[in-house]
C-alpha cells in the first residue's frame, strides 16, 4: 500500500545524540530522498513539534526516523504517545527505527509494532532508506 | 568463628516439660518458652527463632497445626515435633502438611533430642546459605544482563558513529584525501565493531536458556545473506531449502549459527575468483535440520582444521577474530547440534551441520 505524497517532503529525525543527528541529517542529504530535515533531540520535543504544527498539516513529517535508546522517553514510549495523536496528523506519515541497537528485545520489540516499518541499523546508508521510501511512498509531481 | 547460640523455641503445655528442657539445654542455646501455640506464636513475630519444638498434644491447637498455621508466614524455622504417644494419622499429617524436620517421643532423651537440634540447625543453615547464594547469583547475573544491554548500547553507540563518519567521507569522495588514513580508522573501527559483535553473542549463547520458536529456514537464510552480504555484492548465493515439516528450535543460536558461517563463507574468499559462490542446503525432517555450506574460496590448511573451533585461533591472513566458529560450535553444544568441516586449500570449504528438531 504506497502512500501518495508530493514533494517537498520532510523527514523527522528524534535522536538524542547530536553527532548523530548530524551524520544522518548529512546522510539524507546526500540521499536527495527528502527536502526538509525536522530534527528533534528528544521524543517530547517531536511530540511539541506535531501539536505546534497542528494547523498546517503540510509542515508535517512524511517519514519519522526513531532512535530507540534516549533518556526519559525513549523510542518505544514516544510510539505510545504518538499513537494517541489524531489520525489525520499521521495519515502521510510512516516511522522507521533507526538504532545500533544488537539486542534482541528491542528488535523483537520493534518489528512487532504495527507503527514501524523496520529497524534501519546505524549506520544509516542512502540505498535502504531509498528502498523503504520506493517501497511506501509514491511521488505523485 | 564464634555463632551466637541457636535460638530454639519450645511450645508445650504442660509448665514442668518447659522447666525440664531449659535446665538441661540452657546452657547450649538460647531457650525461648511458650505455653501455647498462640504464646510461641508472640515470640515468632518477635525473635529470629531457628529451630521450633512442639508438643503434638496441646488445647486448643496442637503441634501438627501449629506448624501448618505457620508454613506460609515462617516457612524457615526447622520444625521438630514432640509426641507422648505413637498417633499414626497425626505423624502422617505432620509429615505431609506440618514440613517437620524431625519427630521425637516423650519422654525425651537428652542426648537424641540434643542431636536432633544440632541437625535441625544445620539444617537451617544451609537452607539460608542456599538461599543467599541463589540471591547472590541472580544479583550477579542481573548485572551481567545490564553490562551485555550497556556494551550493546553505550560502547557501540559511538563506534557506529565514527562508521557513519567514515561511510559519509566516502559519499562525498573524501575517502582518499587524507592518504590511506581514512580506510585505517575504518578498518580499525570495523575490527572493534566486529569484536563487540561477537563477544556479545559469546555471553549470550552462555546465558540464554534455549527457546523455542517455529524456524523458518528459507526466511531467516535470506535475511541473514542480506546482512552480510551488502558489503560485498560480488558474491552469488545458491540455495537449496528443503523445508516440508516445520522446524522447531532455537532461533536465536540458528541466527547465531548461520550467520557466523555465511559471513566466513563472504569473507574467506579469493580475491582473484571470478565467480564467487556460496551454496547453501537444508533439509529438514521431522527429527532434525540438516545444513551444509559450500564455498569456493580460499579453503583451510588441512593442519588446521581441527584447530578452527578452538577459541582465539586465527590464521595469518588476519580477517577474523578468533571468535566466530568458535561461537558456532558452543551455540551448537548448547542445542546438542554436530558440525564437521572439509575443505581443500585453494579449492573451498564445506561445513556440515545437524540440529535437531525439537518438535
Amino acid at each position: 500500500m504506497l502512500i501518495n505524497v508530493e514533494r517537498p517532503l520532510r523527514v523527522m529525525l528524534i535522536d538524542d545524540n547530536i553527532i548523530d543527528l548530524k551524520i544522518n541529517s548529512k546522510i539524507i542529504l546526500i540521499s536527495k530522498l527528502f527536502d526538509e530535515i525536522i530534527q528533534c533531540q528528544s521524543g517530547e520535543e517531536a511530540l511539541s513539534y506535531f501539536t505546534m504544527h497542528s494547523g498546517k498539516l503540510n509542515r508535517l513529517p512524511n517519514l519519522i526516523l526513531l532512535d530507540i535508546q534516549m533518556p526519559e522517553m525513549d523510542g518505544f514510549e514516544f510510539l505510545d504517545n504518538y499513537k494517541l495523536l489524531p489520525e489525520e496528523w499521521k495519515a502521510n506519515c510512516l516511522v522507521a527505527m533507526l538504532s545500533s541497537t544488537l539486542d534482541f528485545g528491542d528488535i523483537r520489540k520493534a518489528e512487532a509494532n504495527p507503527y514501524v516499518l523496520k529497524l534501519l541499523k546505524k549506520p544509516l546508508i542512502p540505498a535502504e532508506l531509498a528502498t523503504i521510501f520506493n517501497a511506501n511512498f509514491n511521488l505523485t509531481d | 568463628m564464634t555463632r551466637s547460640p541457636v535460638k530454639v523455641l519450645y511450645i508445650d503445655d504442660e509448665e514442668n516439660n518447659l522447666l525440664a528442657f531449659k535446665a538441661s539445654f540452657r546452657r547450649q542455646y538460647e531457650i525461648y518458652t511458650a505455653n501455647s501455640a498462640a504464646e510461641g506464636l508472640k515470640v515468632l513475630q518477635n525473635l529470629p527463632v531457628e529451630v521450633i519444638i512442639a508438643d503434638q498434644k496441646m488445647p486448643h491447637m496442637t503441634g501438627v497445626e501449629f506448624f501448618k498455621s505457620i508454613t506460609d508466614s515462617y516457612p524457615d524455622p526447622i520444625r521438630i515435633l514432640l509426641t507422648g504417644y505413637t498417633d499414626i494419622s497425626a505423624l502422617a499429617d505432620a509429615i505431609n502438611h506440618g514440613d517437620i524436620y524431625r519427630y521425637i517421643t516423650k519422654p525425651w532423651n537428652d542426648l537424641e533430642l540434643h542431636n536432633s537440634i544440632k541437625n535441625a540447625h544445620e539444617a537451617y543453615r544451609s537452607k539460608i546459605d542456599l538461599r543467599n547464594k541463589v540471591d547472590e547469583l541472580e544479583k550477579t547475573n542481573d548485572e551481567l544482563n545490564r553490562f551485555i544491554y550497556s556494551i550493546s548500547h553505550e560502547l557501540r553507540a559511538p563506534l557506529v558513529s565514527v562508521i557513519g563518519i567514515v561511510n559519509l567521507v566516502k559519499m562525498e569522495g573524501l575517502y582518499n584525501s587524507s592518504g590511506e588514513y581514512w580506510e585505517l580508522i575504518e578498518s580499525c573501527s570495523n575490527k572493534l565493531d566486529y569484536y563487540i559483535q561477537k563477544t556479545l553473542q559469546y555471553y549470550k549463547n552462555n546465558k540464554t536458556t534455549s527457546d523455542k520458536s517455529e524456524i523458518d529456514f528459507k526466511k531467516l537464510v535470506d535475511e541473514l545473506i542480506d546482512l552480510y552480504s551488502y558489503t560485498d555484492r560480488d558474491t552469488q548465493f545458491k540455495l537449496n531449502i528443503n523445508q516440508p515439516h516445520p522446524f522447531m528450535g532455537d532461533s536465536f543460536r540458528l541466527e547465531v549459527i548461520l550467520g557466523n558461517l555465511i559471513s566466513n563463507a563472504i569473507k574467506y574468499q579469493k580475491d582473484t575468483e571470478e565467480q564467487k559462490l556460496v551454496e547453501i542446503s537444508i533439509d529438514v525432517t521431522p527429527f532434525s535440520a540438516e545444513i551444509s555450506i559450500t564455498d569456493n574460496g580460499l579453503g583451510i590448511l588441512n593442519e588446521h582444521l581441527e584447530k578452527i573451533f578452538t577459541q582465539f585461533f586465527k590464521t595469518k591472513n588476519n580477517k577474523g577474530s578468533g571468535l566466530g566458529l568458535f561461537i558456532v560450535k558452543e551455540a551448537l553444544n548448547k542445542m546438542n547440534g554436530k558440525i564437521s568441516v572439509k575443505s581443500s586449500l585453494n579449492q573451498g570449504t564445506t561445513f556440515k551441520i545437524t540440529v535437531p528438531n525439537a518438535n
